[in-house]
């Protein structure tokens, strides 16, 4: 599983995963958006441990804190929490059946967007109840049709 | 990697905080939001892709039909307007006689939406103005139909608005018929706002047009901003609960204009225009009287 990656596949696909965060779409679909960054960053944290991380991940999320106009820190600190817990399992995680590893990844955008909302609901008057996981359990969908796509382009831009 | 991760979350949680907090954040938000453009301009790409391919394919009879209703729209308007002006100029002479403040016109600058908030319970859009056109934080954004929000961060070609639905925003209007002040809540829904503490007796009727009253200063007076759209009386209690429909097209509207003050407000008496000329005339040596400055200060002004 590590094979040697194309740093400019890895670039590529982050910034089309932010851009499909931030793609304006009707209310109906925009509440069953995949998080795409925390699948995204999976993924590449998979493929090469020693490389993308926490650090990674909190770049990452800065610049999604910028372009939301959210508090500065809110999704870095959610993504550095989720890439941790992906560090700390990887190398069972590649093991696990696909359908498995969709669960995991259900768990890991649901602990990813609970962190999200939860810091907003408390830093601001917003109110939500829990309609977001809708979010996870397209993600946990999304996962196998993922990893499919971007083995895909790792593989042609070697 | 624990060591990592702790590095990780407290240097966010100070983030967090400051920007909760402080406002020394901003310029770095600022650079950050400039440099990021690309990506706004990025997400906005589908949007424009489509409305273009609409466009190529639209027959030339649509394009016709949409022409003429622009056209005849345009002649209402311009009978409309036609009066505006006298109108105006009358009410300010009035507004004279009773040494009230001078109502002035706003300028507008018309401005094309970008970018959309991804999140249903954060309502904001993104406009291609931003701090090389002169825009600052709390400018007013209309789009043809009314109220649609303020501005509430400018990077460098771009500014975010907070639209009037959001849940953190609330706008102070007054029912146009009777002039009775609320103030209209956001409640996260593009559908209604909601008026705060309206008394059970109060004199509001389904259907009344809600404009700005200018009270909070952020907002210019006499946009329209909602409808009443439902009224419900809880007996036994002392407030009553009112909705109101934007009448802007908050999730519609592409072509949207930015308000700026021509200046501040400042009470403008008949007198202080009288002294003020009366002062140059004199030095000019030329006698009038108060009558005629003060018609020649209005044409001025005007």
């Amino acid at each position: 599983m590590t094979r040697p990656i194309s740093w400019f596949v890895v670039a590529l696909t982050f910034v089309i995963a932010i851009i499909l965060e931030l793609v304006a779409l009707p209310d109906m679909f925009s509440a069953l958006r995949p998080e795409w960054l925390v699948l995204t960053q999976t993924y590449w944290l998979l493929r090469r441990p020693d490389k993308i991380g926490i650090a990674s991940a909190f770049a990452i999320g800065i610049v999604m804190d910028v372009l939301t106009g959210s508090y500065l820190g809110i999704h870095s600190l959610a993504l550095c929490i989720v890439s941790y817990l992906v560090l700390g399992m990887h190398k069972r995680f590649r093991m696990y059946p696909v359908v498995q590893q969709a669960f995991v990844l259900f768990l890991l955008t649901g602990t990813q967007l609970m962190i999200v909302y939860g810091l907003r609901a408390t830093l601001s008057v917003a109110e939500n109840g829990f309609d977001y996981l809708w979010q996870a359990v397209i993600s946990a969908f999304v996962w196998p049709i993922l990893i499919l796509i971007y083995d895909r382009l790792s593989f042609t831009f070697r | 990697m624990g060591y990592r991760l702790a590095m990780a979350l407290i240097f966010s949680v100070i983030l967090i905080v400051l920007d909760v907090r402080f406002s020394q954040l901003d310029p770095v938000r600022n650079v950050l939001s400039s440099s990021l453009t690309p990506f706004q301009w990025l997400s906005d790409f589908p949007q424009k892709l489509g409305n273009g391919i609409t466009f190529i394919f639209a027959s030339r009879e649509e394009l016709e039909a949409e022409l003429d209703v622009m056209r005849d729209r345009m002649l209402v308007l311009e009978r409309q307007s036609q009066k505006l002006a006298s109108v105006t100029a009358e009410l300010n002479r009035l507004r004279e006689l009773l040494s009230a403040s001078r109502l002035l016109d706003e300028g507008v600058v018309v401005t094309e939406l970008v970018g959309a908030s991804p999140d249903p319970d954060n309502q904001y859009i993104l406009i291609d103005k931003g701090l090389s056109d002169g825009v600052v934080v709390g400018q007013a954004v209309l789009d043809e139909n009314g109220l649609m929000g303020q501005v509430i961060e400018v990077n460098e070609f771009r500014s975010r608005v907070l639209l009037i639905s959001d849940n953190r925003h609330a706008v102070p209007v007054q029912v146009n018929r009777n002039g009775m002040r609320a103030i209209a809540y956001g409640v996260g829904s593009l559908d209604y706002l909601e008026l705060g503490n309206v008394p059970d007796t109060a004199d509001v009727q389904v259907g009344d047009l809600l404009v700005s009253s200018g009270l909070g200063g952020r907002f210019p007076r006499g946009y329209p901003v909602a409808r009443i759209s439902r009224i419900e009386h809880h007996p036994g209690q002392a407030f009553a609960t009112v909705n109101a429909k934007p009448e802007a097209h908050l999730n519609r509207s592409r072509l949207l204009l930015l308000v700026f003050k021509e200046k501040e407000v400042r009470a403008v008496s008949s007198a202080d225009i009288a002294n003020e000329l009366g002062n140059l005339e004199a030095a000019e040596g030329v006698d009038q009287g108060a009558e005629r400055v003060i018609e020649s200060a209005g044409e001025e002004m005007r």
